[in-house]
């Protein structure tokens, strides 16, 4: 009798796993033979940090659902990351100041409301109020009145419960005034912290969260928790950018590499990076042949030079520096061919990017540099920093390597244990040495890669570089209304740069994505997402 | 193990006759017959070699790098072939022999010498304080050796801050120690227990002679034998703890080179580059074996009842 219980007992676990992959292989077998415009697309996810809500999601887990649950004002075109108008019927300004926006009428919310203009002044007010602790508030910073409802200094109570410069108009037209002239404004206008939300939110923000209600191309189904989260299509959509299939399902892991292995499995159809494991000696190619994607990524790496480390402020030095890095080698070698070599401090997907801005100190010359070190007279060790997970140490060692068997002086890496640690280090202005500044910008704006490393107090300004005569030209061009006017001024800032070499350009990451054999075609765009209207069954 | 004394006498007298044998003696010329001992001496001979004279066996700096070479095969250049960086990693792992030797040799140094001290202090006068030192011991040997070095260095090197490298290992031998040393305490502790009951120790203490005395001349040359197998084991024990720290990121870091910053350095890469692992780790093994074979030779040597 003993036995024999003993037996059942082992045999229920084996019928469960049994059962689960029956499941799992069945699954498959719908999503991929159905195909067309009914069938499901899993793409890699990660847990969201935060509720559903556009204004408090700024990381990539949380936005992949937020992206295909609501739109906003704009989109932007996943080929050169230009904005298009999406919701927006016309926006309007003269003097980069006031700006009149029109809605297109007819669009709806999942729940059958219609978006109207008060909608997005609500969801903006709603974001920048300092008691709702909303992540994305600074991101209205530039709209007047932002000060009374988000004060500068933490721990003061708000003047006001909403922005002055935000005023309806209409039901389908509203107006927003600026703080200061500041023409990439409309430009940020398509990032996920200004898109709409619908009067159900404001009636219960609590029950919202669990059901999020939005404008987009699909809409809520379920959320399990370090699971899943599944949406589908809503057919009342009408913007351009439709999907051609019908369940998103947003599938959570813990680990990249498992979820490569299931890319390959074909139990996920989408991931938009691949672990670092499989980028070694290209194997994804072998293991994705032309399922691989890659696109240009809003992003540049530059190794900052602090003004404020001891020797360390010398033109000659920085220009040694710069040109002992062999870029070419180290992004064909130890990164694998996933980056190409920087030659300005621009990514080179943005409008407005110039080839060559850093010009002859971005190329590889032993000999110049050595002169220029010479020049220098510098003496000691010099060290770059960086937080060594993630595989960041790797090409940062063998910058290191160029330089110092370039110079013939000695060259550190010295790692942090995470980033956390390391920012603290860049926040407080600790740094002894050279240190990794990776950039990845907000929006795609040539802006966006000048004002907040370089200017003068700048929010990550970490080097403490200060050149007047560049936050001139930052003033001015923020002031032009004119669009192409005011990129022609910001050029003119970058090109600055290239004189006082306050960072030196390394290298600008390709995107590198894949999807499965169920897919016929996808989409990466330079926000390192997937396109879901580009998905193809 | 009632009555020690009386088995080594019943075994001495073969040895004795030809010659004054001490309890050492016999054991050096047992060892020298073994081939455990002699393999495992001279894998041990040559690993200090290379520690001592690494340039002996390359004329290669073992941190120059050239991409060229970026994952390159083992060939006739370059014995075990290069690493991601482009580094000659012959080079790097007969330099590295040096930085994980010292962590572990000073750190078994030091292991058995705090542990020998409070061992013959709690088991000589025995006790309250014999069960305040013990269960003090206790407090250390029950923490798990990772966890415990984890929070040891994590504590002490801040973050944010940069340890220098004397630094770094010195706190890598200081934790090791602090984690291990009740293990040689206990074997230290036992073996002055037993020794204590020996007569002329007995007849030492009757006749007055100091404390201090007693243990120096009567229980240490008694006592000495099973501690020195733990530190041999011990030795090869902790190279492979440096190669661990080294793994979590806490131990000992570029530019000093080990066995344990090299196995790091290859964690990612196993699947594509797996030389970049195997060679640091099969050095690793070999001489965590030799000493491990070493300690059981001696072992079996300086235990009368074997022979």
């Amino acid at each position: 009798m003993r036995r024999a219980r003993s037996i059942t007992w082992l045999a229920l676990p084996v019928a469960l796993v049994l059962a689960a992959a029956g499941c799992g292989s069945g699954g498959d077998t719908n999503s991929a033979g159905s195909g067309g415009e009914s069938g499901t697309v899993s793409i890699y996810g990660t847990e969201p940090k935060a509720t559903l809500l556009p204004a408090n999601t700024t990381e990539l887990g949380g936005n992949k659902a937020v992206s295909a649950l609501y739109v906003g004002l704009l989109a932007y075109r996943p080929e050169d990351a230009k904005p298009y108008n999406l919701m927006a019927d016309s926006i309007k300004t003269s003097d980069a100041k006031v700006f009149d926006i029109t809605i297109k009428k007819g669009w709806k919310f999942h729940d059958g409301s219609e978006v109207k203009a008060k909608n997005y002044v609500d969801a903006w007010n709603y974001g920048a109020y300092a008691p709702n602790a909303q992540q994305a508030a600074s991101f209205f910073e530039n709209i007047q009145g932002y000060a009374d409802v988000n004060p500068p200094k933490e721990g003061d109570k708000p003047t006001a419960q909403t922005m002055s410069g935000l005023k309806v108009l209409g039901d389908y037209e509203f107006q927003v005034t600026l703080n200061a002239p500041f023409s990439v404004f409309q430009t940020k206008l398509g990032f996920s912290a200004f898109y709409p939300l619908p009067d159900a939110f404001f009636k219960d923000p609590k029950g919202f969260a669990d059901k999020p209600i939005g404008n987009g191309p699909m809409k809520f189904v379920s959320r399990t928790p370090n699971a899943d989260i599944k949406l589908t299509r809503f057919d009342d959509y009408q913007g351009e950018n439709k999907v051609h299939f019908k369940d998103l399902d947003i599938k959570i892991y813990s680990s990249q590499e498992a979820a490569y292995s299931d890319l390959l499995a074909g139990n996920l159809d989408f991931m938009e990076a691949l672990p670092p494991n499989a980028k070694v000696a290209d194997k994804y190619k072998a293991d994705l042949g032309d399922h691989v994607l890659t696109t240009h990524l809003l992003g540049i790496s530059t190794i900052a030079i602090p003004y404020y480390v001891p020797g360390y402020n010398n033109l000659d030095l920085r220009k040694a520096i710069s040109l002992a890095i062999d870029r070419d080698k180290i992004t064909k070698t130890v990164l694998n061919g996933s980056y190409v070599p920087a030659d300005g401090w621009i990514s080179s997907g943005i409008e407005g990017y110039q080839p060559d801005v850093c010009g002859e100190w971005c190329k590889f010359d032993p000999a110049k540099a050595k002169d220029y070190f010479q020049k220098s007279g510098f003496t000691g060790k010099l060290t770059i920093a960086s937080n060594a997970d993630g595989g960041r140490k790797e090409p940062l060692e063998a910058a290191c390597a160029s330089i110092a068997q370039t110079l013939g002086v000695s060259c550190e890496f010295v790692p942090s244990t995470n980033f956390g640690a390391f920012r603290q280090l860049a926040d407080s202005h600790q740094f002894t040495g050279m240190s990794r500044m990776d950039w990845s910008a907000d929006y795609p704006s040539i802006e966006d890669f000048l004002t907040p490393i370089y200017r003068t107090g700048g929010s990550s300004n970490d080097s403490l570089y200060s050149n007047p005569e560049f936050d001139k030209l930052l003033a001015q061009a923020d002031a032009t209304a004119d669009k192409d006017a005011a990129i022609k001024i910001y050029q003119q800032a970058h090109a600055l740069l290239a004189k006082d070499l306050p960072s030196v350009p390394v290298w600008d990451e390709k995107g590198i994505g894949g999807f499965s054999k169920n897919l016929k075609a996808a989409k990466l765009n330079f926000q390192r997402q997937a396109e879901i209207s580009e998905f193809r069954l | 193990m009632t009555e020690p004394s009386e088995l080594q006498l019943s075994e001495a007298p073969p040895g004795g006759l030809t010659r004054q044998g001490s309890l050492w003696g016999d054991a050096w010329r047992e060892l020298r017959r073994k081939p455990r001992f002699v393999i495992s001496a001279a894998i041990i001979l040559v690993v200090l070699l290379m520690a001592v004279v690494p340039s002996l066996f390359t004329s290669v700096d073992p941190n120059f790098a050239d991409l060229d070479h970026s994952r390159a095969l083992p060939s006739g250049d370059a014995w075990f072939g290069y690493d991601l960086q482009g580094r000659n990693l012959f080079a790097r792992t007969v330099y590295g022999t040096r930085a994980s030797l010292i962590v572990g040799v000073t750190s078994a140094l030091l292991t058995v010498l705090i542990g020998s001290v409070i061992g013959i202090v709690a088991g000589y006068y025995g006790k309250w304080l014999d069960s305040l030192l013990s269960r003090f011991g206790d407090i250390f040997a029950g923490m798990p050796f990772v966890l415990g070095a984890i929070v040891i260095l994590t504590t002490l090197n801040a973050p944010t801050s940069n340890p220098s490298q004397t630094r770094i290992i010195v706190q890598v031998v200081l934790s090791i120690a602090v984690l291990s040393w009740p293990v040689a305490m206990r074997i230290m502790r036992s073996a002055t227990l037993v020794a204590k009951q020996l007569d002329y120790v007995k007849a030492a203490r009757g006749l007055g002679a100091s404390p201090f005395r007693i243990i120096f001349r009567h229980l240490l040359p008694n006592t000495l034998a099973p501690v020195m197998v733990y530190a041999t084991i011990a030795v090869g024990a902790f190279i492979g703890a440096e190669a661990t720290l080294a793994f979590l990121g806490i131990g000992l870091r570029p530019p000093v080179v080990s066995w344990g910053v090299m196995i790091s350095d290859s964690s990612n890469y196993v699947r594509t580059v797996p030389h970049m692992l195997l060679f640091p780790a099969a050095f690793v093994t070999i001489t965590v074996l030799a000493f491990v074979m070493l300690g059981d030779a001696v072992r079996d040597a300086l235990d009368p009842k074997s022979r």
